[in-house]
Parts: structure tokens; C-alpha cells; sequence
């Protein structure tokens, strides 16, 4: 086995190198600092059945990267919310789901990995697909059928364009409330905890 | 699990793995003595080229345990004897199954007297139907054996060899009494005369059960009584043709009841009665033509299983649910064995199978047809060299067909060693659910079907508009590329390498001997099936079938070692390393797109590829360690036996799906088994044994090891013993 893994350290390493060169390039370019920002047991779900099943909250909970707060949802069709979430569906303000220019794109690697937002290949939500795909291990999350867990897959980072058109990158680390270590069907699901990066000026997310 | 007790424990009983049986014959029977190998020599195998074969002969890996092993075990069914097998592991699955060369239980095909058992509702084979009390010998066949046994057989294959009519009369009374109130029965009968011939086999198997979380409110094995029929006559037509009638019935009933939810979400007592049946029936004919270099052989087979399962609510008997299973079966098969000369022999068959399945959750009876014939040559050009190359073909009504080929070949390097080499393909049609399922969930609202129904399920959803649909267009969501797949759903296959040397010195010392053997396989295996979404519902669910993606592959070592010492002491140690990995998330983690999140901290790192375990529930380190004592003058024998299972992934813990972190392991463990055997005069005798004495748990983790287990089993000969037989 030793052999086999041998070219995966070697390319790993090759992905470190050119991330840490890109990470210079922005430095030079990009003046505004941001900061991480963390969000726990955000609730988007009224109700858990005894599987642990989620049953859809009647509204979505809609939420501004750049204020850092919820919005109500009565605000759902202006351009003051940036993501909104439901059970394990997660909208960007753009397409059918809302009046701004966002949009989203899954990036895989690491959070800090994602020095740099893309300025291209953003999905807008449409019927046939949201920005941010629905369902186990299309997007960002994976459901293990035998526990009925869900789990934010590891090393998917959302890239989103908010309302307004700036940039953001965001990471959902548990989807229970109070973020168990270890989820079992008794813990509520439907609570988003996760961290962002919002860029109000640039591209830089650093 | 030991029952029996039997005075005749043979000499050499102890040397399980590959010589075991082969050495057992030593003590009872002399051999011809133009033998080469003498001794050896006696031990046949039908399995490996589905003609009669000297074990020592095979060019590929074949394991035997015998009769009197299996007794001296005190095994009361199949999954109790393999479990002690060297690179067989035991795993749980819809069923008690076996894992062997890390390919999971529905990839090793289990027959008995060369006939499938059938009843594979969701892939496994539950082994807990196989009494063994009647049981001659075990084969047990490493590597793929579709060249001659068509699907299924990819890791391998278990043929249970049943007993056949011994001249004279005789019988047997067995009875055995263990913990959690597990009793078992048996007897047999055989009468066998010059023309005709006659067995008779009944057993009753019934435990309580038991819990291992009492905090769940269910049993974890529930209470069961099984009842087993078994039987054989045998009549010489001629001098030349013979006649054979086997037949088989099995009947379990189980009843539980456990805290179930309903459709609205609310909790209440459900009772479960359930009951499995499965009959077999085969008729065979052989003729040897004049001259000896022609044995032809007709066989019929045709069984039947069925499972009926039935909830009500435990307070007033309310209908719950019901469901049921019924899959029959039915083969004529011919088969010429052509022997031009001593060292060539041509192997020619060709059948015909026709199957029938209905279950609740499929549409309608659904039948598969299959036309097969199969072909296999036999050569040995020098005394030390032999050559064996095969090929099958199948037909399947379903799929694409099948050609499996399949060379070995085994070399005599020196006198006391031998190299052998096999290359073969094996392949697994889908299972039932993967064809036929129709079900959707009433309480979730997702839709799962099998590839003969997505299509125009999907089609039937669209068109009542159930499926979620694009606004801009109107048209339904439908995956389509994924459904296309789903829809032409076609069979799982491998190919696969063993290589590996026997060694066998001779010594002068008669009353010692040794061997060791070592088996090295890689088998890659290729579209294997998983789960996928193909379409959207308008509750946001989605429309899942089957399709063929996934590539894996397995490799290792197995190691075995014999040692027959004098005093009726006998040793022997198996060793298997195993390495079984997802292709694809190998080449994810060279390309550094596997992660993983601290569940605690929630931050998350990149996946090292050196971190990967592989597939989930495979142990890298497996052995066992047995010592088997004789003392025949004395009707005395016992054994000891040590059996370890390495640490193996139990399920993901860190979000990536994959087996890479400590905390996803379940911890290895050894189970320790002793038994002891007295005969108390000519016709009697007792046995007594505790398995898993070291009285090992794991509740969380492992719903198989109840802890420890006595029983005591008392055993009554009469007749004439057919003893010691090798056909």
C-alpha cells in the first residue's frame, strides 16, 4: 500500500503550494479584512418526528450574511436576506427563490482553503435545481439511512454571491441543536450551526 | 454452539483447515497402497471441479471440515461451523452470512449437495436454516467459481455435503440443552441393501432469545422453535445407473414484540409472527457408459421458500402490517464427464432455470429464466503438473449474458511442495429488491424501485403529477441520466487472482505431521451496486432505484498451519490479512478531495490516504489457534479453541463517509471455545462445552456475541456406526 500513497502526499502538497501562492496575490490586492463569523442552532425546523425524521418548518429561516442576523420571513421577497434554510434545503436570494443577484457554488477543500472568492460559475436557484443542490451527498449534506443522521459532509464549503452581490463563503458543521459530537435520532435536527466569511468589498475571503 | 458428543473424534480431527479432514481419514482407513501421497489421498472434493477430486490435487484453495470436527465442535448449525474457519468472518446483514476474502455475504454461494438453497430476500443467506447434524463434510471453495456455479459465486463457495445410505441399519438419538433455554433434537436412520438405500434426518432447534439492550424494549434474538426434515433414498438401477432422491423441508417460527411507530408518528406495542419455510426436492440420475470414460448425470432441482410475516398491536390484536416473501425455484441440469484417457477429463453441462418471486412489496409475480452450459477441462500432461480451464456461460432473461472463464493450475515443485495458481471471473445477478421493489415510504414519502419497474414508475408518477416540476419548462424533475442507468441495472462482477504454495514434508516420524499452506488473492470487483436518486417528488422527497458504479477490490493472505502430534494431540493456526477498498475514494484521497470534521472541535482537516481503513466492517487481522486432544482407549477427546476478529469500521463518525478515523472502529476480540467429549460404553455418550468462555460482549457494536455459553449433550448410537466414510 505504501506506493499507493505516495502520489497522494506528493499532490496534496502540490494543492498546498499553489494555495499559499494565490493567498499572496490576494494580499496585495485586497484591502478591506474580514472576519469569521460563527452561527449556532440556527433553528430551520418546527418539529422532529420520533425517527428523527425533520418535519419541514412551515416557513424558511432567512438569514443575512452581511448584518449577521435572521430576517423575517415576511421580508422573504426584498434583497435583506442572503440564505435562507428549511429542513435540509438551503436557498440563495436569487432565481426562483428571491429578487437579488445571489447565487452559490460548492467548493471542495478547506474552509481556509477558499482564499479568494470566483467571480464566475455561480448557479442561480431554478426549479429543476437549487443553487446549493438538494439531497444526501449532492450538495452538502449526507443521510445515512440505517440512523436517519444527517451529517454536513466534511470539506464542502459553500461559495454564495449574497443579495446584494458581494461575496461570502460559509461551512455547515452540524445540523443539530447544540451540535452533539455524536448525533443520535433523539437530538433535534433542523439547527444549523456554521461558519462564514462575508467580503462587503472584493473578493477577498481570506 | 456445541452440541454432540461422540466417541469418534477422530485421531487427526483437530487439523482443521486444509488438512484436517484430509489427515482425519488417517486413523480410520487404510488406503491403497500404490498411493503416492498416501494416506491424503482419500479426502475427495466435489466443489472445486464438480467432479471427484483428491483434495490434495486441487489447483485451487478448498477448505474441508468434516463430520467429526464439525461434532467435536458441538456446532448445531452452518454458521457455527464457518465461523471457526480461517478467513471466514460472520457478519450480520438481514441475516447470519459469512464474509470471505472481504467480499460480503451475498457474494459466496451456499449449496447443498451441489443444489443452490434459495431465499436470498435482501442478498444474505441466513446460515441458521442449515442444521449439521447430518452433515458429511463442508467444502468450502476461495476465490470466483462462476466458470461452474454461474452467479453468486465471487468471493466463493459453501457446498455442504450431506450423508448418504451406508449399507446395514442404524441410527442415532442426539439431544442437547444450553443457555438462554437453547434446545436441540435430532435423530437419524439409515438403512442401506444391496439395491436401495435410505436416510432419514430430524432436528428441532428452539431457543428464548435474547437481549443485549433491555433499554430498547426488543429482543435481540426473539424466541424461535425450528423443525428440520431431511432425506435420501438412493436405489441401483443397474450396475451402471443409479438413483438418488433428496428431499428437504424446514419450518421457523419467531414471535417478538417491540415498540414500533406507526404512520402518524405515535409509539405502541407491535407483535410480530413470523414464520420462514423452505422445501427442496432433486431427483438425480447417473449412468456410467460401458467402457468407464463416460459418466453422465441428470439432475432436477426445484425448491421453494417462503416467509409471512405478520404485526398486529400487542393491546387488542389489531392489523398493523403484513408482508410476505415467496421465491421458487426450478432446474434440470445434464452433466458429461468425459475421461479419454487417466490424466483428461471433459467436463460438458447445460441447464435450464426458471424462478418465480412475489412479495408485497413487488408489483406482481415476476419470473427470471436463465439458459446455461458450462464447459471445463482437466488435464495433468506430466505427473507433477495439472491444468484446469473452464468457462460458463448464462443466459439470463434480464441481462446481458454472462461468459465467466476460469484457468488454474497446480505444479509438484518438490515432493513435500507444490505451487498453485488460479485466474477467474465471477459475477452476481441483482437481487430482488434491486429488480422487483415497489415501495414507497408512508411516513417519510419517498419512492424506491427496482430496474424492471423505474422507468414506467416514474413515467405512472409523472403523468399523476406527483413528481415536482420546473416552472419554466413544465416539465417533470427527472433525473435522467441517472434513470437511464437505473433502468438498464445489469450484474455485478470481479475478477480475481489467488497464487500460493503447499508445503507438506514428509516425516519419518508416522505419528507426526505438518503442513502449511499460503494463499495470496486479489479480486477487483466492478459495478457494484448502489442507491440513486432519479427523480423528484412534489413532497420533496426524492425517487431513488439501483445502478451499477461502484469499483472496489480486496487483497491479502492466508495463512495455514497443521500440526499433528503424537499422544492424540493435534494444533492449528490461520492467519488472514485483509486490505478492501473503495477505488474510487482511494483516487478522491490522492487527489486530496477527502475530508474530515473534528465532531467535537468541528473544524476540518484534509483526509491523509494512509488514514483510510476501507470498507466498513473487514478486519485487517484475523486468526485462530485450536488444540484438539484424543485419548481413544480411553473414549476421551477435547479441544480448545482461540478465535480472533481484528478491529474493524463500524460506521462513519467525522461527516466524509469513509472509514478513516479510531472512533469508527469496533474493538477486536477473541472468543475462546472448549468442549470435552466421554463415551460411557458402546452406545453412549455425553459432551459439555462453553463457548465465548472469556464471556465477551459488545452490545452497542456486535448483536451477534451474546456472551457466554454453556450446554451439555447427551448422544445415543445404534447399529451398525457408518462411521469414517469418504464416499
Amino acid at each position: 500500500m505504501k506506493n499507493l500513497f505516495r502520489p497522494a502526499l506528493l499532490l496534496a502538497t502540490g494543492t498546498l503550494a499553489l494555495a499559499s501562492c494565490s493567498k499572496d496575490d490576494d494580499t496585495t490586492t485586497v484591502t478591506p479584512a474580514v472576519q469569521a463569523q460563527t452561527v449556532s442552532s440556527l433553528s430551520a425546523a418546527s418539529t422532529t418526528s420520533s425517527t428523527g425524521q425533520p418535519i419541514a418548518a412551515k416557513h424558511y429561516t432567512f438569514f443575512s450574511l452581511a448584518d449577521n442576523k435572521q430576517v423575517a420571513y415576511t421580508d422573504s421577497n426584498t434583497t435583506k436576506w442572503d440564505v435562507a434554510f428549511r429542513g435540509t434545503t438551503i436557498l440563495t436570494n436569487s432565481g426562483i427563490s428571491g429578487p437579488g443577484q445571489g447565487g452559490a457554488q460548492v467548493y471542495t477543500g478547506l474552509f481556509a482553503d477558499l482564499t479568494t472568492a470566483p467571480t464566475t460559475g455561480y448557479a442561480v436557484d431554478a426549479a429543476s435545481a437549487l443553487a446549493i443542490p438538494a439531497g444526501s451527498g449532492k450538495g452538502w449534506y449526507s443521510y445515512d439511512a440505517t440512523t436517519h443522521i444527517v451529517s454536513p459532509v466534511a470539506g464542502k464549503v459553500l461559495a454564495i454571491r449574497t443579495a446584494t452581490g458581494k461575496y461570502a463563503k460559509l461551512e455547515i458543521t452540524s445540523y443539530y441543536k447544540n451540535a452533539p459530537a455524536a448525533p443520535s435520532a433523539t437530538d433535534l435536527s433542523g439547527y444549523y450551526t456554521f461558519r462564514y466569511v462575508y467580503q462587503a468589498s472584493g473578493t477577498s475571503l481570506k | 454452539m456445541t452440541r454432540s458428543l461422540s466417541s469418534s473424534v477422530a485421531y487427526a480431527l483437530p487439523l482443521a483447515l486444509l488438512a484436517g479432514p484430509a489427515l482425519a481419514q488417517k486413523a480410520g482407513r487404510p488406503l491403497p497402497a500404490d498411493t503416492l501421497r498416501r494416506r491424503r489421498l482419500t479426502e475427495v472434493v466435489v466443489t472445486a471441479t464438480r467432479t471427484e477430486k483428491s483434495l490434495t490435487d486441487v489447483a485451487i484453495p478448498v477448505s474441508v471440515v468434516g463430520e467429526k470436527q464439525i461434532k467435536s465442535m458441538g456446532s448445531l448449525r452452518l454458521g457455527d461451523v464457518l465461523r471457526e474457519q480461517t478467513g471466514l468472518s460472520l457478519v450480520a446483514d438481514h441475516g447470519q452470512g459469512i464474509q470471505l476474502q472481504g467480499l460480503n455475504s451475498e457474494y459466496t454461494l451456499i449449496l447443498v449437495d451441489g443444489e443452490p438453497l434459495i431465499g436470498r430476500t435482501a442478498g444474505t443467506l441466513d446460515l441458521t436454516r442449515v442444521a449439521v447434524g447430518n452433515i458429511q463434510r463442508v467444502e468450502v471453495v476461495k476465490g470466483p467459481a462462476s466458470a461452474l456455479w454461474g452467479s453468486d459465486a465471487l468471493a466463493g463457495v459453501v457446498n455442504i455435503i450431506t450423508q448418504k445410505p451406508q449399507p446395514g441399519l442404524s441410527g442415532g438419538l442426539r439431544a442437547r440443552y444450553g443457555s438462554n433455554r437453547t434446545a436441540d433434537f435430532s435423530g437419524t436412520l439409515n438403512a442401506g441393501g444391496e439395491r436401495a438405500g435410505f436416510t432419514l434426518f430430524g432436528n428441532r432447534y428452539s431457543s428464548a432469545g435474547y437481549t443485549l439492550q433491555p433499554e430498547s424494549g426488543a429482543a435481540t434474538v426473539p424466541p424461535f422453535a425450528s423443525y428440520t426434515g431431511q432425506s435420501r433414498f438412493t436405489y441401483r438401477l443397474s450396475e451402471r445407473t443409479k438413483f438418488s432422491l433428496s428431499s428437504r423441508y424446514f419450518v421457523e417460527n419467531q414471535a417478538s414484540t417491540a415498540p414500533t411507530t406507526n404512520e402518524t408518528g405515535l409509539t405502541a406495542n407491535v407483535t410480530l409472527k413470523s414464520r420462514q419455510t423452505d422445501f427442496t426436492l432433486n431427483p438425480t440420475l447417473t449412468h456410467r457408459f460401458a467402457g468407464d470414460k463416460v459418466v453422465a448425470t441428470a439432475r432436477l432441482y426445484y425448491s421453494r421458500y417462503h416467509t409471512q410475516e405478520a404485526y398486529t398491536y400487542a393491546a387488542d390484536g389489531r392489523y398493523f402490517d403484513a408482508t410476505y416473501f415467496t421465491q421458487a425455484f426450478l432446474r434440470p441440469e445434464v452433466q458429461v464427464d468425459y475421461s479419454p484417457r487417466p490424466n483428461q477429463t471433459l467436463t460438458l453441462g447445460t441447464g435450464y432455470q426458471r424462478q418465480t418471486v412475489a412479495a408485497t412489496r413487488y408489483d406482481e409475480r415476476q419470473l427470471l429464466q436463465n439458459a446455461y452450459g458450462y464447459a471445463q477441462y482437466d488435464w495433468t500432461p506430466t505427473t507433477k503438473l495439472n491444468l484446469v480451464a473452464g468457462a460458463r456461460y448464462d443466459g439470463p432473461s434480464q441481462y446481458a449474458g454472462q461468459l465467466s472463464p476460469k484457468l488454474a493450475a497446480r505444479y509438484q515443485l518438490r515432493p513435500w511442495l507444490a505451487l498453485r495458481g488460479s485466474v477467474g471471473r465471477g459475477y452476481r445477478v441483482p437481487d430482488f429488491r434491486q429488480l422487483y421493489l415497489n415501495f414507497s415510504n408512508p411516513t417519510v414519502g419517498y419512492s424506491v424501485f427496482g430496474t424492471g419497474q423505474v422507468q414506467a414508475k416514474v413515467a405512472q408518477l409523472a403523468q399523476q403529477g406527483q413528481l415536482a416540476t420546473d416552472p419554466t419548462t413544465g416539465q417533470a424533475i427527472i433525473y435522467q441520466s441517472a434513470l437511464d442507468q437505473a433502468g438498464r441495472l445489469t450484474t455485478e462482477s470481479s475478477v480475481a487472482t489467488n497464487v500460493g504454495f503447499v508445503l507438506a514434508p514428509k516425516l519419518t516420524n508416522p505419528d507426526l505431521s505438518y503442513r502449511f499452506t499460503i494463499n495470496a488473492f486479489r479480486n477487483d470487483l466492478s459495478n457494484l451496486i448502489e442507491t440513486t436518486t432519479v427523480a423528484l417528488k412534489k413532497n420533496g422527497q426524492s425517487v431513488f432505484s439501483y445502478r451499477n458504479v461502484t469499483r472496489a477490490y480486496t487483497q491479502g493472505l492466508e495463512l495455514e498451519n497443521s500440526l499433528q502430534l503424537p499422544h492424540g494431540f493435534a494444533v492449528s493456526a490461520g492467519y488472514q490479512y485483509l486490505i478492501a477498498k473503495d477505488k474510487s475514494v482511494v483516487e478522491s484521497l490522492e487527489a486530496g478531495q477527502v475530508f474530515r470534521r473534528d465532531p467535537a472541535t468541528l473544524q476540518t482537516e484534509r483526509v491523509r490516504a494512509s488514514d483510510y481503513g476501507g470498507l466498513f466492517n473487514r478486519s485487517r487481522h484475523t486468526w485462530n489457534a485450536k488444540v484438539f486432544y484424543e485419548n481413544q482407549p480411553r473414549g476421551l477427546t477435547a479441544s480448545v479453541r482461540a478465535i480472533y476478529r481484528g478491529r474493524y469500521g463500524f460506521a462513519d463518525a467525522n461527516a466524509n463517509t469513509i472509514l478513516d478515523a479510531d472512533n469508527e472502529y469496533v474493538s477486536g476480540y477473541l472468543l475462546l471455545n472448549v468442549a470435552a467429549s466421554k463415551t460411557l460404553g458402546p452406545w453412549l455418550s455425553l459432551q459439555a462445552g462453553v463457548d465465548n468462555l472469556t464471556n465477551y460482549t459488545d452490545p452497542a457494536y456486535i448483536s451477534t456475541l451474546v456472551g457466554r455459553l454453556w450446554y451439555a449433550s447427551l448422544a445415543i448410537e445404534l447399529g451398525k456406526k457408518p462411521v469414517a466414510r469418504t464416499l
